[in-house]
Order: structure tokens, then C-alpha cells, then sequence
């Protein structure tokens, strides 16, 4: 780690810090990058779940997180349920489906969904 | 043992606001010290008659004549080092200070007929002369309120320390303490009481003419000589023989002129005067200009026939004034004793007429929006209290820098007073050119000359005394008016930037709530039912985990306590708190353009003791918030008995 890279690391926020170690990590899987996101085009993408919502909207609750892979962010929704087995704030998920558009958010509805181990690339 | 105490009260009274609002019960700490609250409505104006009068605005004037004739020696002595020679240089001086006193006095009549609601420099030249010079006369004002108390002061303990040698070497500390006092006794509301007032005044002028007219009766009937000094020191300082130059000349006369310090007092308050305010104020001002006259002349006369000795630093503790009266009364008896100790007691009711003077001042420029808006907030006990202990702890700043030494103090002195009077009296002339009442020409004529006069004096101290510490306030005056300026420019800012337009209306339309939520416990029940009484479009609650168990923890608990709004949780990538809470509170204000964000949170309230073991974070939180725009933070208290 050289002296530019200090600088570098020193000058940055938190937020650009973390989107470079999400990039480094994602990177190897080849997939469309989030930036590069439409809406209703199908899409399969990958992302680090950052934020966990619990909705509990008149009895049938659903479950939104909301994932990022360094480029952009995304949101999923799991409709009828509180929790999903698996996914977790700082795991990896697989996504592959048809976004649409909700205000400044792309959202994919109940999409299929592939879990990516812990501690892998 | 009296620096701490002065501490505790400014905690005491700076503090009280936030205080007095969580517990109804008044601070016991303050109550002894400062007395109990007394309400605005009690706030009736005291009148004075003329004999109370007197005393009350005459202390700073009048007591300048202790120290004014020591300052004339001193630069001859010391300085100029013209030995014997001195001695006779001091009648022309006084005579001179003399008929400066009568000008300024003629000027400060007209000033007060002109001003029935009292007219400071401050306020004659913010009506005549406009923003630039009413600011300048403030500040000059301020700078001079400030050293008469720093002067007084150490005259005082200088008038003591001649008394009781023993004290020499506790002059700053006696100084600073006696500060504090007259502080502490200010913030209890001591104003100008009359009762207070009177006796030490009356006592130092009744012991003043008895030491002159005994003293000259001595001198010229019964052939006093001279005080005989033996040391060393004082032989090498009578034994000077250089000639006066007219530099030392001019130093000497402006040294004297301090004498003049305290006379604008009267035209400030004429609105404390009895009915008819005017006549009485001016009466008054010439009794006082007078007395002030007599007894300077006076002394230097006897000073001249007697030969007190005094040095610039202080290597003769005794003031001239305690020379004089111990080789008038013969020794150290009652009549020494009684002549310091009324000295002494003038001194300090001197000090305590900056007390009554600056406060009011500051609170009148504050309210020009030209000084923070504390220094018209009003204390307990009505009197303005922070422009009191900004006064005390100026003056003790001062006092402690100069070592308490009077002489080191005087050039810093005379600056800010002529300054003022210079202002004051051009304001009077173009009052008078304004107004052309009916044989206005010979008054504005006295005016004009007398600020002329006084802005040569100024002029004078400036350049002789530069040097010797007459650039601190030739520094300091003019960063006082730019501070003003740039407090003022603030001020007006704000204002313009608040006042609403044509056809305002609230920018916001839709509400955004987010409570912070640790864990689910009581506190966190009550704020979620808090946020939804306000009815917002939309009401989410916010927490920052550290692992899944605690997410898994959450969403039980959610489900168990059937808390009906969306729970959000993120995970802090590194550890801090704030950052991701201010992250999702940024995301939320991105959606809505027209949204305003109330952020809850829970607090805990516990006793004084532990409430620092609790809130830590939140108080960061809040801190980041307190700067974003259209953000609303509520904490929702949990009261713990």
C-alpha cells in the first residue's frame, strides 16, 4: 500500500469506501452491474443486502432489502412474509428478474433469488 | 479561594436557563449567592434627589483625583527623570486638566438639557453622527468601562497595600477578589442604591478637603517641609536633572487628564434624576465638577510644597495620596487610616458605577443589534447579567495582565474617555446645527470647541502614550467596531432571510417520520405511539444492528409487541452509528421534494449523576441533525425516578 494510496483512502467518505469493496467484490461474477438497471428488461444482478424493511401492511406484512453491488442499489420485495431464510444484512443474493420502476427505485417483485455463501466471491 | 466562587455563579447564572427548566426548584447554590428572583413588574424606577444624586454618579469622577496627581508625578519623576523640577511643573498641569474639565462640562450641560432620556456618547452620536461614529463611541465606551473598573480597583488595593504594607505581594489576588465582590454584589441587583452610595462618597470628599486644607494650613502657617526620603531609590529619583521636553509635558497632562474619567456618568442617567430632571442633572454636574476641581488642585498644590515620591513600577508601594496624609497628620494614626480607608471605599463605588453603566450600555447596543442578543437578557435579579460578569471578568483579565499597577494601566485608560467625549460633543454641535433653536451659535460653538479639544487630548494620548500601552485600545476600539459590524450584518441577515415574502407559504407538504430504535423496550413503545399521533404520511422505524441475531431479535419483538409500522434495519459496515442513520435519513429526503423529516428519540432521563451513561450517541446524532436542513429531532424522555 503506497503513499497515494493513504492519500487516496484518507480523502474518501465512507460511502465511496464501501462501494469500492463492493465492486472489488462483485466484479468476478460477471453480471450486469446495477447501474446499468431498466426497467421491464430482464435482468440478473448481484448485490450486497444493505437494508432490511418489515412492512406489516394490514395483516399480510412484506419484506423489502434493499441491495447494492458498489454501482447502484435495487430493491426487492417478498411479498407475505416477515422473513426469508437466508438473507441477511451483509450477505450476497443473486437476483433474476423483471425490474419496474417505483418512483426513484427499480423493484423487483418476488424474483427468483440465489443465495451467495458467506465469505466467497 | 475567590476565583472558584466567581466561576461557580457564572455557571450559576449562565446556567440557569437550561436549569430552571427541568426542575421547578430553584438552584440553591444561586439563591445564596445571587438572592431570591424578583419580578419584572417590580422593576420601578428610583428617583434621586440631588444630594443622593450626587454620590451615586460622582464616585467614578471624583475618585479619580487619587490616583490623577500620582500619574503627573510619575511621568515627571520616573520617566522624564527631571528630579525636584517636577514639583513645580504640577500646578500648570492641574490648571491646565483644569480648564479641559470646564470645557467638557459646559459641553456635557448642554448634553443633558438636549437628552432628558439620558444621553451617552453612544446614544448623542448614533442621533447626530450616524452608524460608523455611534459604533466607535460604543466601543470606546465599553473599552472605558472596563478599565475604570480595572483602575479603580487597583487603585483601591493600592490605597489598602499603603495602609497594610504586609499586602505588597497579594496585590493581584486582593484585586481580582475585590472584582468579584463588587460581581457578585451587582448580580444581587445593588444598581445604585443611595443608601450604599452616599456615606463613602461624602466621607472621601469630607476627608479629601480636610487633608488639603489641613495640610496647607500646615505647610503655610506652621512650615511643613517635605516628606524626607532616605533610600537609596528615592535619592536617585529626586536627584534627576534632565529638563522637561514638551513630549514629557504633554504625557504628564495627558496622564492628568484621566482625571476627567466618570464625568459623562451624569449626562448618562439624567432620566434617575427628580423632577425637573435637566436642572437637577445639571446642578449636580457642577457641584461635581467642582469638587473634582477643588480637590485636584488642591492636591497638587500640596503635593508640590510636600514632595511625595512614586515610581512607574510600583518600587514604592504607598500611594501619593498616603505619603501625603501621613506627613500632613503626622504618622500613621486614625486620620491616616480613616483618609485610605475612604479612598479605598471610593475607589470601589467607582468601580461599581461601570457595573450599573456597561451592562445598560451593552444591553442598548444589543438591542441596535449590534452586540449577541445575551447582553439584554435580564437576571434574576433584573439587572443585565451577563453584561455583569463580562465586565468582571474583562476587568480581572485586565488587572491580572497588568499586575494590578495602577500607572500601567492609565495610558489604556484615557483613550477610550476622550474618545467618547470627542463624539459625544461633535454629536452635540450637529444637534444644535440640526435643530437651530434660539441662541443655538454660542452653543454649538462651545460644543464644537470642546470637541475639538477633547480630540486633540485624545490625539495627544495616543501618540505620547503609544508606546506605553495606549495602541491596545487604538487596537481594540477599532475591532470592536468591525465586530459590531460583522454582529450586525449577521443580525440583519437572519432577518432578512426569515422575513416572509409576498404570498409564502411552507414548503413542506408531506411528512416523513423515522424513530430510532435501539432495542424494543418502553421507550421505544412510547415514541412509536408518539409518532403515529402526529398523523404523518408516512412513519418508519429506524435501526442500526450489529449482527442478524439482533435483526432476528427485532423483528420478534416487533411482532410480539404487534408494533404496527415498517421496521428498517441497516447494518453499520463500520461500526459508527450516526453515519448510517444520516445515510437513510438523506435516502428518505431524496424521495419527496417537499418533505419534512421528524427524526424521534427515545431518551432515558435519569438523575444529574448517571444521565451521562445514557444518550451518548443520541446526543451525536442530534448534534449531526441540528445543521440539516427541514430535519425536525424530538426526543421522546422516559422519565426514570
Amino acid at each position: 500500500m503506497g503513499l497515494k494510496n493513504v492519500l487516496k483512502s484518507a480523502s474518501m467518505g465512507v460511502r465511496e469506501m464501501d462501494a469500492e469493496r463492493l465492486t472489488d467484490r462483485f466484479i468476478a461474477l460477471g453480471l450486469q452491474p446495477l447501474s446499468e438497471l431498466e426497467p421491464r428488461f430482464k435482468a440478473k444482478v448481484c448485490g450486497e443486502v444493505k437494508r432490511m424493511s418489515i412492512k406489516p401492511r394490514a395483516g399480510i406484512p412484506s419484506m423489502e432489502i434493499v441491495i447494492n453491488d458498489g454501482s447502484g442499489e435495487a430493491t426487492v420485495v417478498f411479498s407475505g412474509r416477515r422473513h426469508v431464510a437466508g438473507i441477511e444484512h451483509g450477505h450476497c443474493i443473486i437476483v433474476d428478474g423483471v425490474p419496474h420502476s417505483d418512483g426513484k427505485h427499480l423493484v423487483f417483485l418476488n424474483p427468483a433469488y440465489t443465495l451467495l455463501p458467506m465469505g466467497e466471491e | 479561594m475567590v476565583e472558584p466562587v466567581v466561576a461557580l455563579i457564572a455557571i450559576g447564572v449562565a446556567g440557569s436557563n437550561t436549569l430552571m427548566a427541568t426542575t421547578t426548584r430553584s438552584n440553591p447554590l444561586k439563591r445564596f449567592f445571587i438572592g431570591k428572583p424578583i419580578a419584572t413588574s417590580e422593576d420601578g424606577h428610583q428617583r434621586l434627589p440631588k444630594k443622593v444624586a450626587l454620590p451615586v454618579f460622582a464616585s467614578d469622577a471624583i475618585s479619580s483625583t487619587t490616583y490623577a496627581t500620582e500619574e503627573i508625578l510619575i511621568v515627571f519623576m520616573s520617566l522624564a527623570g527631571a528630579g525636584v523640577a517636577a514639583y513645580s511643573r504640577l500646578v500648570p498641569i492641574s490648571i491646565l486638566v483644569i480648564l479641559l474639565l470646564i470645557i467638557v462640562v459646559s459641553s456635557y450641560r448642554q448634553t443633558i438639557f438636549a437628552y432628558p432620556n439620558g444621553g451617552g456618547s453612544y446614544v448623542v452620536s448614533r442621533e447626530n453622527l450616524g452608524r460608523i461614529p455611534s459604533l466607535v463611541a460604543g466601543g470606546s465606551m465599553l473599552v472605558d468601562y472596563i478599565l475604570t473598573v480595572a483602575v479603580s480597583i487597583a487603585a483601591g488595593v493600592a490605597a489598602i497595600v499603603s495602609a497594610f504594607n504586609g499586602l505588597e505581594p497579594h496585590r493581584v489576588t486582593l484585586c481580582v477578589g475585590f472584582i468579584a465582590l463588587v460581581t457578585l454584589a451587582n448580580l444581587r441587583g445593588l444598581k445604585e442604591s443611595g443608601a450604599l452610595f452616599a456615606p463613602p462618597t461624602y466621607l472621601y470628599i469630607v476627608m479629601l478637603f480636610i487633608l488639603i486644607g489641613y495640610g496647607l494650613f500646615r505647610v503655610f502657617v506652621q512650615d511643613l517641609g517635605p516628606i524626607p526620603h532616605e533610600d537609596t531609590f528615592s535619592q536617585e529619583l529626586l536627584g534627576g536633572n534632565n529638563s522637561i521636553t514638551l513630549f514629557f509635558f504633554l504625557k504628564a497632562f495627558s496622564s492628568g487628564a484621566v482625571a476627567l474619567t466618570g464625568i459623562e456618568a451624569v449626562a448618562d442617567g439624567v432620566p434617575a434624576f427628580k423632577k425637573p430632571e435637566p436642572r437637577n442633572a445639571s446642578t449636580t454636574l457642577i457641584i461635581m465638577a467642582c469638587i473634582l476641581g477643588s480637590s485636584f488642585f488642591g492636591l497638587s498644590i500640596l503635593a508640590q510644597h510636600l514632595q511625595p515620591l512614586k515610581d512607574e513600577e510600583g518600587h514604592i508601594a504607598d500611594t501619593v495620596l498616603a505619603q501625603l496624609a501621613e506627613q500632613v497628620y503626622g504618622g500613621r494614626n486614625i486620620m491616616f487610616f480613616l483618609t485610605q480607608f475612604a479612598t479605598f471605599a471610593i475607589l470601589i463605588l467607582a468601580a461599581n458605577t461601570a457595573y450599573a453603566d456597561f451592562p445598560r450600555l451593552s444591553s442598548i447596543i444589543a438591542k441596535d443589534n449590534y452586540l449577541p442578543r445575551q447582553f439584554m437578557n435580564r437576571g434574576d435579579r433584573l439587572v443585565f447579567s451577563n453584561g455583569v460578569i463580562f465586565l468582571g471578568l474583562a476587568s480581572s483579565l485586565l488587572v491580572i495582565a497588568f499586575g494590578g499597577i495602577v500607572n500601567a494601566l492609565i495610558p489604556l485608560y484615557a483613550v477610550g474617555v476622550f474618545t467618547g467625549f470627542t463624539l459625544s460633543q461633535f454629536g452635540m454641535l450637529v444637534h444644535h446645527r440640526k435643530h437651530k433653536r434660539p441662541g443655538w451659535v454660542p452653543r454649538a460653538v462651545m460644543s464644537g470647541f470642546g470637541a475639538a479639544t477633547t480630540a486633540l487630548v485624545a490625539g495627544i494620548v495616543v501618540v505620547v502614550k503609544f508606546t506605553d500601552g495606549a495602541w491596545i485600545p487604538a487596537v481594540v476600539i477599532p475591532t470592536l467596531v468591525l465586530s459590531f459590524i460583522a454582529v450586525n450584518k449577521h443580525y440583519s441577515r437572519v432577518r432578512g432571510f426569515l422575513a416572509p415574502t409576498e404570498g409564502y407559504s411552507a414548503p413542506f407538504r408531506t411528512h416523513t417520520v423515522v424513530v430510532l430504535v435501539g432495542s424494543v423496550n418502553q421507550g421505544v413503545l412510547q415514541a412509536v405511539r408518539y409518532a403515529q399521533s402526529l398523523r404523518p404520511d408516512r412513519v418508519i422505524a429506524l435501526s442500526v444492528i450489529q449482527s442478524p441475531t439482533d435483526r432476528a431479535q427485532l423483528d420478534a419483538d416487533w411482532e410480539k409487541y404487534n408494533i404496527g409500522i415498517e421496521l428498517d434495519t441497516v447494518v453499520s459496515e463500520y461500526r459508527d452509528l450516526t453515519e448510517p442513520i444520516l445515510n437513510r435519513i438523506n435516502e428518505l429526503d431524496d424521495e419527496l421534494n417537499d418533505d419534512i423529516i421528524t427524526v424521534i428519540i427515545p431518551e432515558f432521563v435519569t438523575s444529574l449523576r448517571s444521565q451521562w451513561l445514557h444518550n451518548q450517541s443520541a446526543l451525536a446524532i442530534k448534534a449531526r441533525l441540528l445543521f440539516r436542513p427541514n430535519t425536525v429531532v424530538t426526543s421522546v424522555p422516559i422519565v426514570i425516578p
